[in-house]
């Protein structure tokens, strides 16, 4: 009966949402708590496992170092970068930090990670403008950390904008904005589209949402299926009705790798899974509040396209458990495999019974 | 020992005993009732260390003595013997040899020194009352103990003697329930205790006759003399239970008892239980909850749950006020008013999040915290 996400009442045309993206999260957080290095490429992460920087800082990035770089590479780039060993526990108390401040100006914030947050802030009569700016201020002074906003009137725009005057600043689009804004859009900014989906655009004459707006839908359902076609009409116009959802209880995590080439026997699947089963802990690791799950999974999708996924209840993370599932999916088709995913699920979320109020010397 | 004893008067005596001893005693001696000769009769006592219980019994004693038995097994023995007229006779290897008709008994007994014994209370705080007039008080109450374990010290009844009345509490945290009655003999004592669950349900099972209850406490135990009245059974005297009390303070209750009256209904007790009653049929334990909303003349009470489906229910009611509504656990609210004996009870309510509160004339009241929906 009770719904546990809340949404925001308003009409979707007259909202108001920002989107807060903070920058370089973790590294920054490193050159606060370490200022002898502020002034040098610092990368965050590349200590353990298979060496992959998980975030750097703007000074490493001029090197052309980026997150999910493998160190080698890195150092290559720049011989002089500082790594810091990732401290998730010190970037949750910032974040918490970070969310009480949004919580003063709205109710409804659906945290995408620990460093980026949608508000919807129609409710406040300040403007919007104004508010990430005040937000922005007060994560300042109170973190010593700088983040980036961006203000539309959805979160797809939002999104976008937040991205458009980095690092420390913000940018709005407008309602009136948004025909201008979309058309010379880079379909790759599209909420959704990756780097393949991006590629296959372009070989169709596709680069910006303004190109992608010619495509009448039956032409979209026909190159990406009937809910992502419909979809896709809809994003490249600017228009994106997903309401700020306070509480998305996760149903599951998970991750995946579209391969440049497909492939063709189960050895070489195989291969994947350590890099594949790596990422899929530090995505866990990176979640604000760990939470058991009960079921790992495992999903193929075929070099035709079809899609297969295995299942079985498990608490933990056994490479060799997924490995069988592997092995399941993969003999369930005879076709070579395009994409391979690991993931987790997580226990249904209760359903919130109304709480039962009790007398003041009950609660002490 | 021997003795001649009635049957039933031996079976309903041992009845009387039976109840607080578990069927698996820590000790074997407390699977046992204590059976003692007097002048008329004899003296039957179990205990559980925490609360012992003792009645008395006619019997023709023709040589005094002591023994104990296991109850259970004794009186499933003396409920089946053929003949009203029974002989118990012991020796001194604490066996009972039990003779009626054609049937004879041998049963093994443990010695009487090894039985705890009950204690005698030594206080002025001593109250009489109607056990009648008790066992309505706790009836009305006593659904409100807690049984959550780790609040022990709501679980149970609380008793206050003060102002010439003795006041009857019990509480889980979310509905309180008072009530309060003034007192002739021992009016004038002041004091408190707060009675264990298990001693509130033995006592009310013991409080059904027309004769006197007197209650003694110390700061450690509560004794009551219940009084057997006319039509006995058998039964001598009185029957006397002797209770360990709940240590500890118990909250001041009165702080969450709302001090103003703002809007009142009088209901009619039956019909409104029967209407919360079907209107809970759709609750599920997800959305265990249902809805008053008093407006003019009219209260509905609306329950639904997304398995089930939903449920309306109108009664007419004098009223004029505003348009108020609240939610509550439909238990929370059937509860005083199966346990009440009125024909009617008003209902008072402020608003969504204060507390539902039933009066009756007498001076009784419940009050129930709302539930607020998500």
């Amino acid at each position: 009966m009770t719904k546990s996400s809340v949404q925001a009442t308003s009409s979707p045309s007259s909202r108001k949402i920002i989107h807060i993206d903070m920058d370089c999260f973790y590294a920054a957080i490193e050159c606060r708590d370490d200022p002898s290095v502020a002034h040098l490429p610092v990368g965050v992460g590349g200590e353990s496992g298979r060496g992959v920087l998980t975030t750097c800082n703007y000074r490493a990035r001029e090197f052309g170092c980026h997150s999910a770089m493998p160190v080698f590479k890195a150092r290559q780039l720049c011989p002089q970068i500082i790594l810091k060993p990732v401290r998730f526990e010190a970037y949750r108390a910032e974040a918490r930090k970070i969310r009480a401040i949004f919580a003063r100006y709205t109710k409804l914030i659906e945290p995408l990670s620990l460093d980026e947050a949608f508000l919807d802030v129609t409710g406040h009569p300040e403007f919007a403008w104004k508010i990430a700016r005040q937000i922005r201020q007060a994560i300042r002074e109170e973190t010593g950390l700088t983040a980036s906003a961006g203000i539309a009137p959805n979160k797809m725009l939002a999104k976008i904008a937040s991205d458009w005057r980095k690092p420390d600043g913000q940018f709005a689009v407008l309602p009136k904005d948004i025909a201008t804004f979309m058309k010379d859009l880079p379909v790759r900014k599209l909420w959704g589209i990756g780097p393949k989906s991006a590629a296959l655009l372009e070989e169709q004459g596709v680069r910006t949402c303004g190109d992608l707006q010619e495509w009448p839908i039956p032409r979209l359902i026909g190159f990406f299926g009937q809910k992502w076609g419909n979809t896709l009409h809809e994003l490249a116009r600017g228009k994106d009705e997903r309401p700020v959802e306070i509480h998305r209880p996760r149903k599951s995590l998970s991750t995946e790798m579209t391969l440049p080439k497909n492939l063709e026997t189960l050895e070489e699947c195989e291969a994947l899974l350590p890099e594949l089963l790596e990422t899929l802990e530090e995505d866990m690791t990176r979640m604000i509040e760990r939470k058991p799950f009960r079921k790992i999974f495992l999903k193929l999708k075929f070099a035709d396209f079809r899609t297969t996924t295995c299942e079985r209840p498990a608490t933990n993370l056994d490479r060799s458990a997924f490995a069988e599932l592997l092995r399941e999916a993969f003999g369930r088709h005879a076709e070579a495999v395009r994409l391979v995913g690991l993931g987790v699920r997580f226990p249904e979320a209760v359903e919130v019974p109304n709480k039962q109020l009790v007398f003041p010397f009950f609660d002490r | 020992m021997k003795i001649t004893i009635n049957r039933d008067n031996f079976s309903s005596g041992l009845q009387q005993v039976l109840n607080l001893v578990p069927t698996k005693p820590q000790m074997p001696i407390l699977g046992n009732v204590l059976i003692v000769t007097e002048d008329d009769g004899i003296a039957l006592t179990t205990t559980n260390l925490d609360l012992g219980i003792r009645c008395r019994i006619k019997a023709e004693v023709s040589e005094p003595g002591q023994i104990t038995l296991p109850v259970r097994r004794l009186a499933n023995i003396v409920r089946e013997l053929p003949h009203s007229e029974v002989s118990f006779e012991t020796d001194d290897d604490h066996q009972a040899k039990l003779r009626s008709g054609g049937s004879s008994f041998k049963v093994m007994g443990i010695g009487e020194e090894e039985f705890p014994a009950l204690s005698t209370l030594e206080s002025e705080q001593t109250v009489v009352l109607p056990q009648l007039e008790l066992a309505d008080m706790l009836r009305s109450v006593s659904y409100a103990q807690s049984a959550d374990e780790s609040r022990f010290i709501l679980n149970g009844v609380y008793f206050k003697l003060s102002d010439q009345k003795l006041t009857v509490v019990a509480t889980d945290g979310r509905r309180l329930a008072v009530h309060s009655k003034e007192i002739e003999q021992g009016g004038e004592k002041e004091g408190s205790f707060i009675l264990p669950a298990k001693t509130v349900a033995e006592l009310l099972r013991q409080l059904n006759r027309d004769d006197n209850i007197t209650i003694t406490f110390t700061e450690r135990q509560a004794a009551f003399e219940i009084g057997v009245g006319k039509e006995s059974g058998g039964l001598l005297g009185n029957v006397y239970m002797v209770s360990k009390i709940v240590e500890g303070s118990y909250p001041n209750y009165q702080q969450v008892i709302p001090k103003e009256t703002h809007q009142r209904i009088k209901l009619e007790r039956e019909l409104l239980l029967q209407c919360i009653h079907r209107a809970a049929l759709v609750t599920s334990e997800k959305s265990n909850t249902v809805k008053m909303e008093i407006s003019p003349n009219h209260l509905e009470i609306s329950a639904r749950s997304a398995e089930f489906g939903e449920a309306h229910e109108s009664i007419a009611i004098q009223y004029d006020g505003p348009k108020i509504a609240a939610a509550f656990n439909p238990v929370f609210l059937m509860d005083p008013l199966k346990a009440l004996p009125q024909d009617d009870v008003f209902f008072e309510i402020k608003d969504d999040l204060s507390p539902g509160v039933f009066k009756t004339l007498d001076d009784f009241l419940c009050v129930v915290m709302p539930l607020r929906l998500n």
